[in-house]
């Protein structure tokens, strides 16, 4: 298959949006519920920060783009993830939820993530990452946007997500377009690469860091009442679009993470009882200051949509 | 109202004067320079922003044979280079030479005469046997095609056209760009304006610049044994000639100084974000090398701000970028470079027989030695095609061509010839053997930079040593060119 990466980065361009483009003083605030509320923080928070960590993975990934072109495309989702976590912060601070200047505190997995990208996205190959990321582009975003749009009927969210979710489809276009490209790549280097994602500090910072988030998030958002339908064809959705792609399958680490993603929705795996659950519990209790100083990279977001 | 001299210089920067003073030393008196600005200098007549300088040290930037002992520090502000632009202009009597404010529109060659006739944009004419076009290699800055441009209502610059009647203090502003100018310019608006957001693209290669002042023994030195100074001269040129290993061609001495750099940025900048943001993809070499020690610790300074979100349009109040905030600034500086004449030539040239050199170079200009361009005689240029170098001074390059020029034009003179023109055999020749060595280059190697054309032909720079080029164009060699008689 032939992929214009260059009308699709043409489209980018094109269509890109700002923070001031939007009225956040418009009327609709008040439809959020005082029972909403303290649920809905946490959600919008941690939809912050999967933003912000997609944002960091589009970032590795432009380091190891196969062209100039993917490289620049790359660079706009890297920024364009950013944007998101900056517009969900401003629909935060809509909401009450935010002190001015104010970022939500990341949950010690989110922590453990950011410390993990930051340290090893180098080290992963480039079809990890482009496997992994719209893995959570559609697991993720798609579920948990979809579930939001339904719980709020704030018509600026609305408007809000009608920008994010133009932007997605093209984030989810790209995904599954580079991973065909790379799975049409020599057998002998997918091995070598998909040997490197199984290097020990890898695969147990992949382990580690992400089973546990994604489970907690799972958990959390079920716990607001996602139906666990609306996960499975999130994952529907991944693992179509891969299959459609032969080359695609051929990629041992996109054979992986679908596997993954499989049991990770479905609760009944014995994947939750042995190894997810306890990691939950056991990254709960980790110390988050041994991570050190988060990276200033988490630092930049804002949801002031002007900077002087 | 037309004029009739022998020799027509275009341009009175560097090169324009240089061919005048050596034209002269030659003994070729009849010669008129046309200037289309109201004072020479060139380049550094029009590059005045703070911190314009050299990033080749002096003694090595300038003509030997106009030497200047008394340059203040090794590498010169932009002012001192503008004096010693002037100073030269004046000792060698040439100011009275100059028809200023004449800007050339045209150039078209009479097969019968053998003349060339210049109009200028003021409606006059001039003619001459030969023509030297000394417009220099970068084409007029002008601002980058953003979305919005013309809806931003807050002050514009461009760091080739500074406006200094407009006080930063207090300020708040973005500078646009991170190349050769804008590490220049960066570290000044930092120290005058309230905060500075300098926008990157890409990151360059940075090398720390040592910048000592000349010391007082120095240049007492220079002036009573100016042999010292020729030979400092000649340790810095070799000193530079050196780094053509690492900066022509992707080698083992390209690590080596791409370790160097790493070290520098690491020693320089705290925050590995900000690191790896400032850390090149590509090699080095196969962009401008930025020379500084100021631009680092400038970037790190409480008001400035390293922005690498992709700009996407400009508004009423600032800059957007894709990470979806407005940066509101009172002014932006464009500090993102030139056009190179790589495709396409400056002002409309009809030859021989009526070709049009510009169509001829639409798909990257080529030429016989960077000087001459068959199917157009007696019409020289200098810094002409693959003439740049990456790693030494531009100056001793356009001494080459100059005193290549000087021996074609003193021939045309001693034969008494209509025409002198360079065999378009041997041009193909040379172009063929360049090419072939340009491919093994670091600029050829897969990087997009302005040294290439759209396609990724280069037609900018010279592969191989400054001495390589100076010896290729030393003698010229009467075979090359077919030469007619005049009568
Ligand atoms: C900020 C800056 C720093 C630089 N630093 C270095 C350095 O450190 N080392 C180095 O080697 N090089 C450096 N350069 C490159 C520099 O441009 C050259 O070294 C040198 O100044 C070129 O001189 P020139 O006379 O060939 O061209 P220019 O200086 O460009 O002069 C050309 C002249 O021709 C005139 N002209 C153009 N068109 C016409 C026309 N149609 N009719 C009449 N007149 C015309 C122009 O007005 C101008 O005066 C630097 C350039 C810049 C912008
Ligand atoms: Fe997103
Ligand atoms: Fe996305």
């Amino acid at each position: 298959m032939a992929h214009d990466f260059d009308t699709m980065l043409r489209t980018i361009k094109d269509k890109q949006w700002s923070l001031a483009d939007v009225d956040w003083d418009a009327p609709g605030a008040e439809t959020i519920t005082d029972e909403q509320r303290p649920k809905l923080k946490q959600f919008m928070a941690d939809l912050v920060w999967i933003e912000n960590i997609g944002a960091m993975g589009f970032a590795a990934l432009a380091d190891k783009a196969p062209t100039e072109t993917i490289k620049q495309i790359y660079k706009y989702f890297h920024a364009e993830e950013q944007k998101h976590a900056n517009a969900e912060l401003a629909l935060m601070k809509r909401w009450g939820m935010l002190d001015d200047g104010e970022t939500p505190e990341p949950t010690v997995q989110v922590k453990m993530a950011i410390w993990v990208l930051d340290n090893f996205s180098d080290d992963m190959p480039l079809t990890g990452l482009a496997t992994l990321i719209p893995m959570l582009e559609c697991a993720l975003d798609g579920a948990l946007v979809k579930f939001l749009l339904d719980e709020v009927s704030d018509p600026v969210c609305h408007e809000v997500f009608r920008h994010i979710n133009s932007d997605e489809s093209r984030h989810i276009a790209v995904d599954f377009q580079v991973l065909d490209v790379v799975g049409a790549g020599p057998v002998r280097r997918q091995l070598i690469e998909s040997a490197a994602v199984l290097k020990p500090q890898v695969l147990l910072g992949l382990i580690v860091v992400f089973v546990p988030l994604l489970n907690k998030m799972r958990d959390n958002i079920v716990a607001m009442g996602l139906s666990e339908q609306k996960l499975y064809n999130a994952v529907k959705r991944f693992v179509s679009n891969g299959d459609r792609s032969a080359n695609t399958r051929r990629i041992p680490a996109y054979q992986m993470f679908k596997q993954q993603a499989r049991m990770v929705i479905d609760r009944t795996h014995p994947y939750h009882r042995f190894l997810a659950d306890p990691l939950v519990k056991l990254t709960n209790a980790f110390p988050a200051r041994l991570l050190g100083k988060p990276p200033s990279w988490s630092k930049e977001l804002t949801h002031e949509p002007v900077d002087r | 109202m037309n004029t009739t001299t022998g020799v027509l210089v275009i341009g009175a920067g560097f090169s324009g004067l240089g061919t005048a003073i050596r034209l002269s030393q030659a003994g070729i008196t009849d010669f008129v320079i046309c200037e289309r600005a109201g004072d020479v200098g060139g380049t550094w007549r029009d590059n005045t922003y703070p911190g314009a300088g050299c990033d080749v040290p002096s003694l090595v930037y300038s003509y030997s044979f106009a030497p200047n002992p008394n340059w203040s520090r090794a590498y010169s502000g932009g002012a001192e280079i503008l004096a010693y632009i002037r100073h030269m202009t004046d000792q060698f009597g040439l100011r009275e030479r100059i028809r200023f404010n004449t800007d050339i529109t045209r150039l078209v060659y009479d097969d019968d005469t053998g003349t060339w006739t210049a109009s200028t944009k003021d409606g006059h004419t001039i003619t001459a046997r030969a023509v030297v076009s000394a417009v220099g290699a970068l084409a007029n800055a002008s601002y980058p095609g953003i979305d919005g441009l013309d809806t931003y209502r807050g002050h514009t610059m461009l760091s080739s056209a500074w406006d200094h009647s407009y006080d930063f203090t207090g300020k708040h502003v973005a500078v646009i760009g991170t190349g050769a100018s804008a590490v220049q310019i960066v570290p000044e608006l930092v120290a005058m304006a309230a905060t500075v957001k300098v926008f990157q693209r890409t990151p360059g290669w940075v090398l720390p610049k040592a910048n000592p002042h000349h010391p007082s023994w120095l240049t007492e030195l220079f002036r009573r044994v100016p042999t010292t100074q020729t030979a400092l001269r000649q340790a810095l040129f070799y000193g530079h000639e050196a780094m053509a290993l690492g900066v022509v061609w992707d080698s083992a001495v390209t690590t080596l100084l791409q370790q160097v750099s790493r070290r520098y940025l690491r020693r320089a900048v705290a925050d590995p974000w900000l690191r790896r943001r400032l850390t090149p993809d590509y090699r080095m070499g196969c962009k401008r090398i930025l020379i500084t020690s100021d631009y680092y610790p400038a970037l790190q300074a409480p008001n400035c701000k390293l922005i690498t979100w992709p700009i996407y349009a400009l508004s009423a109040n600032g800059i957007r970028t894709a990470e979806g905030i407005e940066h509101q600034v009172d002014c932006v500086v464009f500090a993102t470079g030139f056009d190179v004449y790589n495709a396409g030539t400056p002002f409309p040239i009809s030859g021989s027989g009526g070709r049009v050199l510009g169509d001829e170079w639409l798909a990257g200009a080529k030429a016989y030695k960077s000087v001459a361009v068959a199917g157009y005689p007696n019409l020289f240029f200098t810094l002409g095609p693959n003439s740049g170098p990456g790693h030494n001074s531009l100056l001793v390059y356009s001494e080459a061509q100059i005193d290549y020029i000087v021996q074609a034009i003193s021939l045309i003179r001693r034969d008494g010839l209509r025409s002198l023109e360079v065999r378009k055999d041997v041009q193909e020749e040379f172009n063929r053997d360049l090419q072939r060595r340009l491919a093994r280059t670091t600029w050829n190697s897969g990087c997009s930079s302005w040294y290439l054309t759209g396609d990724g032909f280069n037609a900018t720079m010279y592969p191989g040593f400054a001495t390589q080029y100076a010896r290729g164009l030393a003698t010229l060699d009467p075979d090359d060119y077919l030469a007619t008689k005049a009568g």
